[in-house]
């Protein structure tokens, strides 16, 4: 499996796309820059929404508006992170293969979409009923509290991929710099 | 800077010389702590900054009223920006030097000044006003202006790190 993966990462390092990124002179800022305005828009539009379901935030403004309203730029964000974070994850490969604050993020990342699923299947089926209530229930305030700390852990994760020395030592002993 | 009269080159050496920047550059973990919280202050700023815009340029939240609006993201974005300086000042200090010489630091610092008084005076007085009689063009060129500026301040400050 493991090797499977790394194979997987090594044959994408080797793709002349992937090295043209790799090599290419602006590439890099261009794609960073960009990865950070796309986390503003879409973590921060999150989080608004998210502030409003833990009943802290935007409280004047309907559930379903702060939901459907903000959808469109949340999804605006959320395609200029992905795809400069595939495109960065795509250039460099085998920098972030051997990375635990990579795969912590994804594991996160997966975590965020889950809660997304639950709420959206289970939670907010009954939305009409606290719809405009400044202080939703506690199941969607829940939800909201776990997504801002979701999305504050994605964050921060995600910057600490540039420390990749600092991890735990048993990362460390799995040796996959190799 | 060193062409000019005045310069900041001894306030940024007395940064970088201080004992709080030496702290920091001698703790494996102060940076990237630092680090950690000003992102998560930015994510939280730049939402609540770009929840009014929005609404400026008549998209979002568009059911609410736009004072309604600005008035609980207000609260948000002046802590968030709160969180910003006490993040940025450590950082600002252990790095003073390379900050001085970097030109995007200075970009970043001269649009965050123009975005500071913008939101705290225009923009607030806009958002405030009643809607009616703001007509439909002014509201838009506010949010369009007030989301570049800010763009503006974040590809600096990344840029910073990239180039030194």
């Amino acid at each position: 499996m493991l090797d499977m993966l790394r194979a997987l990462f090594e044959t994408v390092e080797a793709f002349p796309s992937s090295v043209a990124i790799r090599e290419s002179l602006n590439g890099y800022p261009i794609l960073l820059t960009s990865h950070v305005i796309g986390m503003c828009v879409f973590a921060g539009l999150v989080m608004m929404m998210d502030f409003r379901l833990a009943g802290v935030g935007n409280r004047s403004t309907s559930i379903t508006d702060v939901q459907s309203r903000l959808f469109p730029w949340q999804m605006v964000g959320l395609v200029i992170s992905a795809i400069s974070g595939l495109l960065l994850v795509y250039g460099q490969p085998m920098r972030f293969f051997p990375n635990f604050y990579f795969w912590t993020k994804n594991l996160l990342i997966l975590l965020a979409g889950i809660n997304i699923w639950y709420f959206h299947t289970k939670t907010y089926q009954t939305v009409e009923e606290w719809n405009t209530d400044p202080t939703p229930p506690f199941a969607a305030r829940l939800a909201g509290i776990v997504s801002i700390v979701l999305w504050a852990s994605i964050v921060m994760v995600g910057r600490m991929i540039a420390y990749p020395g600092l991890v735990p030592q048993w990362w460390l002993d799995l040796g996959l710099e190799g | 800077m060193e062409e000019t009269g005045f310069s900041l080159l001894p306030f940024f050496v007395w940064m970088q010389e201080s004992s709080f920047s030496q702290f920091m550059l001698d703790t494996t973990w102060s940076q990237p702590i630092v680090q950690l919280m000003h992102l998560v202050a930015l994510s939280v700023f730049a939402g609540s900054v770009l929840i009014v815009d929005l609404r400026l340029l008549g998209v979002g939240v568009v059911n609410t009223p736009l004072a309604k609006v600005a008035d609980e993201a207000t609260p948000w974005m002046v802590w968030a920006l709160v969180a910003l300086l006490i993040t940025g000042t450590p950082s600002l200090m252990s790095l003073a030097m390379k900050q001085y010489f970097s030109p995007f630091f200075w970009w970043k610092m001269q649009l965050l000044v123009l975005g500071l008084i913008f939101t705290f005076t225009i923009r607030r007085r806009l958002t405030q006003t009643d809607e009616s009689k703001l007509g439909p063009v002014w509201p838009k060129v506010a949010g369009m202006f007030s989301i570049s500026l800010w763009c503006g301040v974040a590809i600096g400050a990344r840029l910073i790190g990239l180039f030194s």
